[in-house]
Parts: structure tokens; C-alpha cells; sequence
């Protein structure tokens, strides 16, 4: 017996001397002493659909798989948001910018077998770019050569370590979309495949799957399920980075996930110490400042400048293709959309609706963004002025002919439009409370038609709208928001008939843009195959320009970022933005 | 006996006409609802509209509605088969079971918890009417009755966070939830439980309360009981008598309380934070995953049916007129 655990602990450090380790980044792990062990919970709103990232569309599912079960190729810096290397220890790039090499690092699953190239490739054949997975990205692997012709981005084994990557054109964004590429292991998944029905990857690993099949690269494995209760993840000992010191990481032993569906009960739970880490919204933030600064809470708050994708920044939006003539041929005018800037009240809203807790505008990228956000949009905001507001309403024609206060057409009729708007989350509502306050000032009537969320998200899809009140979440790539802020894309709402959508996929319709519109089509175009940072970087400038410019919509606020973390957490560091970073693998409990 | 047997085979069958139009009625209502399971997507750019497309064949989505109802029922009726949740892509059946431990565990306690409050309290402002405990209970019911649970919950979950009580919300703290059964995990739950079991139980215990106060009374004035006097029975006898005969309407509403254990408290399981299948309803509704919320409503209306013929055979079996008649 003793012989055969010498055996096994021979074997064993062999193993763990065979990976090659990722050394975290100093930032990240600024503690020399951590603790190991323990167990670090979480929260989460409900259980995830699925433990397979491409058979789901679950935020859940997301939260839990991406990082704390599963590894991509290469990864977010948490901190500056720079790419670094993740399975893939290096790649390089051939000089035509169409083909990349990515040499697999020497690391393990979670069940002890090699992550090799055949998993890579896998991965890209049945799930990335299987169109019948629920969440594949054929679309963001998918790009025009030299012709103009969509084509695919292939993949090929070189050996058992190298894969290289074959793109019709150079691609930008390539590494980006690489981000959210997590690998899955070929040797347990492919069996369950049914060959002849691509649709049957939808259905592996779903939540009634012993905890033990399920295989991971990431820092924890699954090791329990307790329906819509908790999620417990132990610590994957195969993991593949360490802390700059030599230990190998995480540092708990487990990483649980509370299953809370009901923010309030979040929140309670959080304040009672439970908890461990969460993000706090601007209207909680206060009282729990309040209780920390009382000095008997078991946590420490964090604000920090707007960074991430959520709470997403608020626009306004006037509909080019609107049903009605006459609100169609004025909302098509820039003069009178820059009227409508005029008559944002920033600053109140602000002040009212996120208790002076966001930025004005941080709309397509957000400030904390060094790598593509431009300055200048901060000038070309056009400042809150109801004076002007109304000169340039009066210039276009829009004056009270019959004296009842309000503005009407040239042909007399009320001038008047509709503002849709959906009911949660409440700022937007309140924002378009604002301003169609501020616009009956200048005599403008508005309606507002407050509806839940699913309907209004259909209206806006189908176009059947005047104005509206929406927001999307930041990327950190624009690449990433090509589909919502380049014309002809299918959430280009507020101008749909930019879009073709007779064909398949559907095209532009470049007869319906305006010159600034072709030219941020064309922008997006030329960004996507742009492989010179600095040359893209200049691409994104001038979109931006022309967005804040032109305002195809005009964005409100973003509001900033909130956190708190149990004071007992280690690593948990204030960036200058106010960020506290934190992952679930440099985290210990002091 | 005989009758007794004609009366239950005769109400199994009239159950399958009723299931269905209870199934027309549900699926139409589903269907009316705007939007379907795929327009929680429209909005997010990770998912193209050639996705969406790909996904509303996979689920049928892009069949007429008749067609889709009567795929389904075929699939019940040949294969036993309730259909498949869109979001969890398994069986709904093998989804709803998974949360019934919970769901039946906490309202056959509320339940029990109900009745053994409210009978006692009933019988004894009955037997007191007009006195102060019986105005002081009856204010208390009344308040019971009318107080939202959701509300109920989180006024006694604020009072107890700031009085320092930790133990809000879900059934077990963390260290406890999927631990093996030890007395201490067992006092942690008894720590949580007092409070869903007062929000879900105390407008039933009001409404039990009055139900019962009412009907003894009414028997206590009822003229056998006048002349179980005049034979010169025991107070304590003639109590007795009282008390069986007004529990008589109580059985039907035992009956009824079925299908209240499976969906009575959605809003306040989801304040709560309580692991039934309550909260995963009203989720399956908000994402149109409409074949979950079928078959969740079919079985509810199977137990209303069930429950409403066990209080009737247990009324025919605790009282002969009834069985006669």
C-alpha cells in the first residue's frame, strides 16, 4: 500500500512538473502571504441551464463557465484589459496578417489528461462554428476576404501542440473574439456527439449530468449541484497558473455559488457577511456606505469609474424609418436631433436618477477604455440649452400656430411623438420622464408609452416605433458592437432600412445611408481587417466623432461601477479608476 | 357502496373532457401572451438573426399554433411525454420533479401548522363569542387575511436583519445547503423556516379560523344540539358533537388546499428565497418557456381535480347523508 502511494506521489509530481505554469500578475496578487484553503461564496440568480458555454444562451451559465470552470486560447487581462496569453502560451502572426500559430502551453484537464491540440480544434469544429449549437460565434469567425465573400476562418492541427489559424483577411478583432473561445475536452465530449445531428451538442452537459463528467481547464471543477439552491466548485489541482511566489493557484479550496434569485435577499445576504463578493447598484450604494462608515459591516464598498459592460448606457433614439411622414422627414434632420441634445438635461438626470453617481454620455466606449476611447466626444456633446433648443425648433418650422401652448406642423397639426420605453430597469423610465419634461418647457408634446420589456424589445426589432429609450451594454472592443453600431446591422434600430433583409445573411442598403452613415459602415469595414493597433485605433476615433457628431442617437449617462467585497478577502485591490480587482483564482481569505 | 363506486368512476371520466378544455384554455392563453421564447435574444448582439431563425425551427417555434398544441397533446397521449423546457432543453417533467421535494415539504408543514393553529383557535372563540380573546383573534385573522405575504415577508425579514438576525432568506445557511442530515443542520433549518411558515401559513390561519368560529357556531344554535341538552348529555359530550359536526365543511376545503401546495406562494418563495417550484414558474412564464408552464398548469388543474374528488369521498365516507344523497 505504501509503496503504491510512493508510486503515486512520484507519478503525480512528474505531472505537476510537466505543466507549464502561467505566473499571475503581480497586480493581481499583491499579497506575498496568502492563505490557502476555505471556501469563497458568491452569488448567482439562477441555476445555470448548462455547464457547456455553447449550448446555452444563460447569463448564468456564462457567470460559471467563463473563467471559474473553462479556459480560452488567450485572455483579458482583469486589470488593463490587455491580451495575454491563456492555453495558448504564444502565438505569432505571418507577416500577411492571414495566418496565426498558437503553441499550447504543457497543461492538464481536470481528470489528469493532456489539453492538446485535437481539443482546440474540436472545439472550433463542433461548438464554435456548428451554426446548430445555441451559442456558437460563426458569425464572429466568420469575415469577407479580398472579394468581399464571407468565408470562414479555418483551423489545422500542426502537431500535438500547435494549431494554426487560416483567416480569409487579416482580422482585427481576431484575438478579442479569441477571448471568449473556451476550449472543451475532445476525449469526453465527442462520444456523446451524435455525428448526424449537429443539434445534439444543445444537449451535453446539462444539469442533470454527474459533476464528475464534466472535465475542466479552468481553476475550479464542478463538485456539487443543489438545485436552485448552490453551485460548488472545488479547486481544479490541474490548474495552470501560479502566483508570482510559486504557489500554485487558487487559493481556496472551494468557490460556492449561492443561488438567489431576488436582489433585496442578495443584498441582505451581502450585508450579513455571507457573501463575499458582489456588484452593488447606484441605488444601494448609499445605505451601504452608510452601514459601512457606521462601522459594524463585515464589508468594504468600491466606486469606481464606469468599467464593464453592465449597467449599460442609456440613448435616445428617433426612428428614421417611422410610420408617419411628416415625424419621419424631421427626425431625419440633424438640426432637429441636435434640438433634442439640447433639450437633454444631462446633469439633472444625473443628479435625480443616479444620485450624482455617473458620467453624462459613455455611450459606445467608456472612458476607463485606454485603448479605444476618444476625448473628444466630451466636447462634441452639445450642452443642456432650452433656449437654443427652441431657436432650432423654430428655425425647422416647428412653431404654435393655434396658441395652445404647443408646437405644431407647418400644416397646423400638433406636433407631437411618442417616447417607447420599457419598464425595467427604472432609470429608464425616469430618464424619459426627464426629458419629456424638459421638452414641454419648449413646448413640445411627447407620450410616453411604458411597456415590459419583451414587447418593447420586439417594437424596437420590427421598428414599430417615434422615439425610445434603450441602452447596450460597453465592449472593449468595438469590433464587438458591430452588429449594433454599424448600418445595416440588425440592431441599427432607429434606421432599418439601411438593411436588406431580403437576403441571407442580410445586406446593406447603402442607397438609404446618409454620407456619414456609408462612412462608419465603411469604418467598420476597414477596423475588421486592420491588423496595426494604432491604425485601428484611429478608425474607432473618427467613429466616435461622427456618432457624437451626427447623432444617429444621443447618449444620456452611464452610471459608474459599485462593489463590495467581504473584508476578510485578500488580493482584493483598488485600481486609480476606483476598480477593485478581483478573480476567483488570486482571492484568499486572510 | 356501491353508489360510492359509480360516484368516483363517473368523476375520473368527466376529468379528461375537463383536462382538455383546461389544456385549450391554457395553451391559448400562453399563446396570447406577446412575444415567444426567442425574443429575450432580439436585443443581444452576440446572437445574429440567422440564429434566431435557426433556433425557431429547432424548437418548432415557426409552426402555427395548432399544430404545435396538437403535436404536444399527441406526445402526452402515445409517449407519456410532457415536452421539453426551451431553456433547459430537458424533459419538464424530470424539471418539475427535481423541485417538489421543497415545494410539497414546506406546504404540507405550513399546512399542518395552519390547521393546528386555527381549529384550537376557532373552537375556542366559538365556544367564548363576543368576548375579548374572540374580538382580539378575529382583528388578528383579519389582518392575516389581508396583509400581502410578499409584504408580510419583508417587513419580518427588515425587522429581523436589523434586530442582528442572520438567518433570512433560502432554507439552510450556506455551510448547510447540500450537507448530510446532522442536528445541527436540522435546528439551521428550523432557524430559517419560522419565518416562510408564518408569511405562507397566516392568511390561511385566519381564513381556517374564521371558516371554523362560523360553522360552530352555526351548529352550537342548531336544534339537535338543543336537544342533546334536553337528553341531559355532559357539556363535554355535547362539545364533542358540536365540534364533529361543524368540521364537516372543513374536509371540502381540505380538498381544495391541493393544488395551493404546489403554486399558493410564488411571490412571496421568490422574496423568501425558497428552493420551490414556485420561483422557477414564474421564470418559466417571464421567458415564455411554454411547454414547462403547460405542463406545470396541467398538473395543477390535475390536482385541483384530485383534490376536490378526495374531499368529496372523504366527505361521503365521514357522512352518511351525504353518501344517500
Amino acid at each position: 500500500m505504501r509503496k503504491l502511494l510512493v508510486w503515486f506521489l512520484v507519478v503525480l509530481s512528474v505531472v505537476l512538473l510537466a505543466t507549464e505554469f502561467f505566473t499571475e500578475d503581480k497586480m493581481l496578487c499583491s499579497s506575498s502571504q496568502p492563505k490557502t484553503g476555505g471556501t469563497l461564496r458568491l452569488a448567482l440568480a439562477s441555476t445555470p441551464e448548462s455547464f457547456l458555454l455553447y449550448g446555452s444562451l444563460d447569463s448564468s451559465a456564462y457567470t460559471v463557465i467563463m473563467g471559474p470552470l473553462m479556459s480560452p486560447l488567450v485572455e483579458y487581462h482583469p486589470i488593463t484589459n490587455e491580451i495575454r496569453p491563456g492555453l495558448a502560451k504564444s502565438w505569432t502572426v505571418s507577416s500577411d496578417g492571414k495566418q496565426v500559430w498558437f503553441y499550447l502551453r504543457d497543461a492538464l484537464w481536470s481528470d489528469g489528461k493532456p489539453i492538446t491540440a485535437d481539443d482546440v480544434i474540436f472545439t472550433m469544429q463542433y461548438f464554435v462554428m456548428n451554426k446548430y449549437a445555441r451559442g456558437n460565434s460563426v458569425d464572429r469567425f466568420t469575415i469577407p476576404d479580398e472579394k468581399g465573400v464571407n468565408k470562414p476562418i479555418t483551423w489545422t492541427k500542426i502537431n500535438n501542440k500547435v494549431v494554426r489559424a487560416e483567416l480569409p483577411s487579416p482580422y482585427g478583432a481576431f484575438l478579442t473574439v479569441l477571448t471568449a473561445v473556451y476550449i472543451y475536452p475532445k476525449h469526453k465530449l465527442e462520444p456523446l456527439i451524435d455525428k448526424n445531428d449537429l443539434a445534439s451538442v444543445n444537449k451535453l452537459w446539462l444539469t442533470n449530468v454527474s459533476p464528475s463528467e464534466i472535465v475542466v481547464n479552468g481553476p475550479y471543477k464542478l463538485s456539487q449541484v443543489i438545485v436552485d439552491q448552490k453551485i460548488v466548485l472545488e479547486r481544479n489541482p490541474y490548474f495552470w497558473k501560479k502566483d508570482p511566489y510559486g504557489n500554485q493557484l487558487p487559493y481556496f479550496d472551494k468557490l460556492e455559488y449561492l443561488i438567489i434569485k431576488d436582489p433585496e435577499i442578495r443584498l441582505a445576504k451581502f450585508i450579513a457577511g455571507e457573501i463575499d463578493y458582489m456588484a452593488i447598484s447606484a441605488a444601494d450604494y448609499p445605505r451601504l456606505k452608510q452601514i459601512e462608515v457606521a462601522g459594524n459591516a463585515p464589508y468594504v464598498t468600491f466606486a469606481s469609474k464606469p468599467v464593464g459592460s453592465t449597467p449599460s448606457p442609456v440613448h435616445i433614439s428617433f426612428n428614421f424609418d417611422t410610420a408617419n411622414p411628416k415625424l419621419r422627414e424631421i427626425f431625419r434632420k440633424l438640426e432637429f436631433r441636435e434640438a433634442m441634445e439640447y433639450a437633454l438635461n444631462r446633469n439633472r438626470i444625473i443628479e435625480e436618477v443616479y444620485n450624482g453617481l455617473a458620467i453624462p454620455g459613455g455611450g459606445l466606449m467608456l472612458p476607463t477604455n485606454k485603448a479605444f476611447y476618444n476625448p473628444k466626444v466630451e466636447q462634441l456633446m452639445r450642452p443642456f440649452d432650452l433656449k437654443k433648443a427652441a431657436s432650432i425648433l423654430d428655425s425647422l418650422g416647428l412653431v404654435d400656430k393655434n396658441k395652445d401652448g404647443l408646437r405644431d406642423f407647418p400644416d397646423g397639426t400638433t406636433f407631437e411623438f411618442t417616447i417607447l420605453v420599457q419598464n425595467q430597469p427604472k432609470d429608464y423610465q425616469q430618464i424619459a420622464y426627464i426629458f419629456s419634461e424638459e421638452l414641454k418647457k419648449i413646448g413640445v408634446k411627447t407620450n410616453l408609452q411604458i411597456l415590459d420589456s419583451s414587447v418593447v424589445g420586439q417594437m424596437f426589432g420590427a421598428g414599430n416605433f417615434e422615439c425610445g429609450i434603450r441602452a447596450f451594454g460597453n465592449q472593449p472592443d468595438p469590433q464587438l458592437r458591430k452588429a449594433i453600431w454599424q448600418p445595416g446591422q440588425q440592431l441599427y434600430y432607429w434606421h432599418y432600412s439601411t438593411m436588406n433583409r431580403n437576403t441571407n445573411p442580410p445586406s446593406p442598403v447603402f442607397s438609404e445611408m446618409f454620407d456619414w452613415e456609408k462612412r462608419i459602415w465603411e469604418i467598420f469595414e476597414k477596423a475588421q481587417i486592420e491588423m496595426n493597433p494604432k491604425k485601428r485605433k484611429a478608425l474607432y476615433d473618427e467613429w466616435q466623432e461622427l456618432y457624437y457628431k451626427y447623432l444617429p442617437v444621443i447618449f444620456v449617462a452611464r452610471q459608474m461601477n459599485f462593489f463590495g467585497a467581504h473584508k476578510s478577502l485578500g488580493n482584493v485591490v483598488q485600481s486609480p479608476e476606483g476598480l477593485p480587482t478581483f478573480t476567483v483564482w488570486t482571492t484568499f481569505r486572510k | 357502496m356501491e353508489n360510492l363506486v359509480s360516484f368516483i368512476v363517473r368523476r375520473i371520466l368527466i376529468m379528461i373532457p375537463m383536462m382538455v378544455i383546461v389544456s385549450i384554455i391554457c395553451f391559448t392563453i400562453t399563446e396570447l401572451q406577446p412575444g415567444d421564447f426567442l425574443s429575450q435574444y432580439l436585443d443581444n448582439p452576440r446572437i445574429s438573426p440567422e440564429q434566431i431563425e435557426a433556433l425557431k425551427r429547432e424548437l418548432g417555434l415557426d409552426k402555427p399554433a395548432y399544430y404545435r398544441y396538437f403535436l404536444w397533446v399527441r406526445n402526452i397521449v402515445t409517449k407519456l411525454d410532457f415536452g421539453y423546457s426551451f431553456s433547459y432543453q430537458r424533459p419538464v417533467f424530470e424539471l418539475i420533479w427535481e423541485r417538489m421535494g421543497w415545494t410539497v415539504g414546506i406546504s404540507l408543514m405550513t399546512i399542518l401548522l395552519q390547521w393546528l393553529i386555527a381549529i384550537p383557535l376557532g373552537i375556542f372563540s366559538a365556544f367564548r363569542p363576543y368576548s375579548f380573546w374572540d374580538y382580539t383573534f378575529a382583528v388578528i385573522a383579519f389582518i392575516g387575511i389581508s396583509i400581502p405575504e410578499f409584504f408580510l415577508a419583508l417587513i419580518l425579514m427588515y425587522f429581523a436583519l436589523n434586530a442582528g438576525y442572520t438567518y433570512i432568506g433560502g432554507l439552510f445557511s450556506p455551510e448547510f445547503i447540500g450537507a448530510p442530515w446532522s442536528l445541527a443542520k436540522f435546528i439551521d433549518l428550523l432557524k430559517h423556516l419560522w419565518i416562510p411558515l408564518i408569511v405562507i401559513g397566516v392568511s390561511g390561519v385566519g381564513g381556517l379560523y374564521r371558516i371554523m368560529r362560523a360553522n360552530l357556531l352555526d351548529t352550537i344554535g342548531s336544534p339537535f344540539i338543543t336537544a342533546l341538552r334536553a337528553r341531559g348529555l355532559d357539556e363535554a359530550v355535547i362539545k364533542r358533537h358540536a365540534v364533529k359536526n361543524a368540521l364537516n365543511p372543513l374536509v371540502s376545503i381540505a380538498g381544495m388546499e391541493l393544488p395551493n401546495v404546489f403554486s399558493g406562494t410564488i411571490i412571496a418563495s421568490i422574496v423568501l428565497n425558497l428552493p420551490t417550484i414556485g420561483p422557477f414558474f414564474y421564470n418559466a412564464l417571464l421567458n415564455h418557456d411554454q411547454y414547462l408552464v403547460m405542463s406545470f398548469l396541467m398538473f395543477i388543474a390535475f390536482i385541483t381535480q384530485i383534490g376536490n374528488l378526495l374531499a368529496d369521498i372523504a366527505l361521503a365516507l365521514l357522512d352518511p347523508r351525504i353518501r344517500i344523497a
